[in-house]
């Protein structure tokens, strides 16, 4: 199995700017801020290069800062053949129905290029500001609740009941099917993605991609005694279903216990922040062992030399006053994530030679940065698939020229390496 | 300002691209798209973009794109096949009860960007229970249009682009709500609001929050002082119908004679147990043929269908001419909108702008 890689996709008008200051957070969170506004010309620029950089999907980011990120995926989708897209939204915003509704129509709009990370919200005035009320933890049990209610529908065809504490759904039916991808040549490379062509009846496809059984790899059996929660009375052919009823790769975020709770019980891949491989590995492997597989969230700068890299990475470092901006945002978070990754910043900064914290405090708990040369970061990767991590999604300053440069000197690295591994 | 057409949506795989399909095949289409071997779930972006360019070469103005669990999300579609035209403007309709209303404006706001403005949105409150409830929503025809209301309510705050909103109602809350992607037109800063249905709730929803009623073509003079009360409160009278146009009227009653069911008994409404529209459809009895008295609301509007489809499938029959003034004439009571249908779409939009539409621009000229 190979490697995956994602990366994020720019915010509106981002594309276009110069330098790395002006796309942080606090800038793009301005009212002013193009990030509020499509940008279809930057964005099909930047899918049409990550396609050839040999980037499998990119992630789109939810706020209210920002357009709608099914919508985007739909626009962009028409301008690009293989590139994916990672959706991420909230719960909380819509009835689970009326989103797999939305899912299987964007599913068949872009050749089932789509999956989903799902975000529980980290900010309890935003989610305010979209009608929901719920604390942190309140959150978690409606998710759990939602991506039941989801999953039953992508799993058959009959009708979906369903009564929870925040769900409720009676003989629900969904006839707009999830399409999922017929042709994806980046994951056709690996063995245990999630390629599932419609002539394609084997056993082990079809288990990976119909709702309940999402889990990548390993034993659902032992998967499903973590699905708690209310009962989910599913009719149908089972037969008939699993060919044409699939769902979406699941990705679930967060660092907290119930993010980590509802990954293992919905989801199909676990997206946290990176960390050093030895801070990982533990987790990883119970993820892994779980059938879950686990994504990492990181940012890189690569440079022909080291020290070229750590002058790079140096010169990212923007205004004080950017600074107290998104160091308030972190601090009032009631995010686990966010308050983690703020912490790594202030006690060490350098969290091995390659993995630097520091620009944490500026661009957010995202911006824990791989950097070094094109080898360095090679075998980083290549360090934490030892370790169990099959996914990463990146981002880097600007978010096009360092994919270029990733595509270009890194990527190929990896690749090397694999293939001598496999043999 | 002249009368102002748009047209439905035909349905996933209903467009033949070679346009060999009979009224009669494309209306049973139609009729059977809610079945389980349907395609119409599956969005069909080249059957679409045909019948799209060949709407905007007929110049007609939007196409409604209806909502149901039996379709894919018109938020999508719009999306999608606003990409591949460019003229052409799409009125989204949506259910409330199904999102939150700031999440759907900030899905109609991106929409909006995406397509160049070229959006309207059409709020319809739901018409069967047990639809509803498979998307998670219990309330009652009279509790859907309170909320509804107060879904709007939000909404056009957030458009009149009120720098927070806050709204504490019955069926929603949102506190220091604030989104950054505005509604982009060139000329407008939010969505035209079509409001539908034939019942008290939905006329007085129209007025506090929409710009046009929305509802089934009926008899002039049984319209003509519905359309002045609501002229009068500033909103616009949009009527849905079908269309049958042939050379003569005969040959257009010869078509509607074939599109009536072999089984009399046929009936596709029967989920339809909560709309005051539907329980007025069922009030019309089935003709024994198309000619048949019962049928026929006046000379030119068939009710044929009506007994077995709802009352959407209200039909003005006749000529070029018979319909040009039949448009004419709802124009004059106030009408100010249409959104037609017609078996097949394609061939029926077509043949709308060429023979249909000229007539009523020179008559809208000269009177």
């Amino acid at each position: 199995m190979k490697l995956r890689f994602h990366w994020m996709m720019p915010k509106g008008g981002e594309v276009g700017m110069k330098t790395a200051q002006e796309t942080s957070r606090v800038a793009t969170t301005k009212a002013s801020s193009p990030a509020a506004l499509p940008d279809m010309e930057g964005w099909t620029r930047f899918a049409r290069c990550a396609e050839d950089a040999g980037i499998e999907s990119v992630l789109l980011s939810f706020s209210r800062y920002e357009p709608d990120t099914i919508l985007v995926a739909c626009a962009v989708g028409q301008v690009t053949t293989k590139l994916g897209f990672i959706v991420a939204y909230r719960l909380g915003l819509m009835q689970p129905a009326t989103f797999v509704q939305q899912i299987n129509t964007l599913s068949g709009l872009i050749d089932g290029h789509v999956s989903l990370n799902i975000v529980a919200g980290s900010s309890t005035v935003e989610q305010r500001g979209y009608g929901d009320f719920l604390d942190h933890d309140e959150r978690y049990a409606r998710a759990e609740e939602f991506l039941t209610v989801c999953r039953a529908f992508w799993s058959n065809n009959g009708e979906v009941n369903f009564t929870g504490k925040y769900c409720h759904v009676e003989k629900g039916k969904i006839f707009t099917p999830f399409q999922a991808a017929t042709s994806t040549p980046l994951q056709a490379a690996t063995s245990t993605t999630s390629v599932f062509a419609p002539s394609d009846t084997s056993e082990h496809s079809q288990r990976r991609r119909a709702g309940p059984e999402i889990y990548v790899s390993g034993h659902p059996e032992h998967s499903q005694r973590h699905r708690a929660g209310p009962e989910v009375y599913v009719s149908g052919h089972p037969e008939h279903s699993q060919r044409h009823r699939a769902g979406p790769e699941i990705y679930v975020s967060g660092h907290s216990e119930q993010a980590q709770h509802l990954a293992l019980t919905q989801g199909s891949c676990w997206l946290r922040l990176i960390d050093t491989p030895e801070n990982l590995s533990a987790t990883v492997s119970h993820f892994r062992s779980n059938g879950v597989e686990v994504c990492l969230r990181l940012c890189v700068v690569c440079r022909p030399t080291h020290e070229e890299a750590l002058a790079a990475a140096h010169a990212l470092l923007p205004s004080e006053e950017i600074a107290r901006e998104e160091r308030g945002i972190l601090s009032r978070s009631d995010s686990k994530t966010l308050k983690d990754a703020l912490a790594a910043a202030d006690s060490v900064g350098w969290m091995n030679r390659n993995l630097w914290a520091g620009l944490v405090p500026y661009y957010g708990s995202s911006a824990i940065t791989l950097v070094g040369t094109p080898p360095d970061l090679a075998a980083a990767f290549l360090e934490y698939k030892k370790i169990g991590v099959t996914q990463f999604i990146i981002a880097g300053w600007p978010k096009l020229d360092e994919m270029m440069i990733f595509g270009h000197d890194v990527l190929p690295l990896i690749r090397a390496a694999e293939e001598q591994q496999e043999q | 300002m002249g009368l102002r057409f748009h047209w439905m949506l035909p349905k996933g795989g209903e467009v033949r691209l070679d346009g060999r399909q009979t009224a009669l095949e494309a209306a049973r289409y139609r009729i059977e798209s809610m079945s389980t071997s349907s395609a119409a779930p599956k969005p069909d972006l080249r059957g679409w973009t045909h019948f799209a360019r060949t709407a905007e070469d007929a110049g007609i103005e939007s196409v409604l794109i209806s909502f149901s669990r039996y379709e894919p999300d018109p938020f999508l579609v719009s999306c999608a096949l606003g990409q591949a035209v460019k003229k052409l403007k799409f009125i989204i309709a949506y259910r409330s009860g199904l999102m939150q209303p700031a999440t759907f404006v900030q899905q109609m706001n991106t929409v909006s960007a995406l397509v160049q403005g070229r959006v309207a949105f059409n709020i319809v409150a739901g018409s069967s229970s047990e639809e509803q409830r498979g998307y998670g929503d219990f309330l009652s025809h009279d509790e859907r249009y309170a909320r509804a209301e107060e879904f709007l309510a939000v909404c056009n705050a957030f458009w009149r682009g009120e720098e927070e909103v806050n709204f504490a109602g019955r069926h929603y809350r949102v506190e220091q709500g604030r989104l950054a992607t505005p509604f982009v037109a060139t000329d407008q800063t939010r969505p035209e609001i079509y409001v539908s249905g034939h019942s008290e709730r939905s006329e007085a929803l129209a007025y506090s929050q929409g710009t046009c009623w929305l509802r089934v073509a009926e008899a002039p003079e049984k319209l003509a002082p519905i359309v002045a009360r609501a002229r009068e409160r500033g909103v616009g009278v949009c009527l849905r119908l079908c269309l049958l146009c042939r050379p003569s009227r005969e040959e257009a009653i010869e078509v509607a004679e074939s599109l009536l069911p072999v089984d009399r008994d046929e009936s596709t409404t029967t989920l339809k147990d909560d709309s005051q529209m539907y329980r007025e459809g069922n009030s019309v009895k089935p003709g024994d043929t198309a000619a048949s008295d019962a049928c026929w609301l006046n000379r030119s509007l068939w009710t044929g269908l009506v007994p077995h489809y709802g009352p959407v499938w209200t039909t003005l029959l006749g000529s070029p001419r018979e319909i040009a003034d039949a448009l004419i004439e709802y124009g004059r009571i106030g009408v100010t909108e249409f959104i037609i249908s017609g078996w097949p779409e394609t061939e029926t939009v077509a043949l709308f702008g060429r023979e249909v539409l000229p007539l009523v621009r020179l008559r809208e000229a000269t009177d």
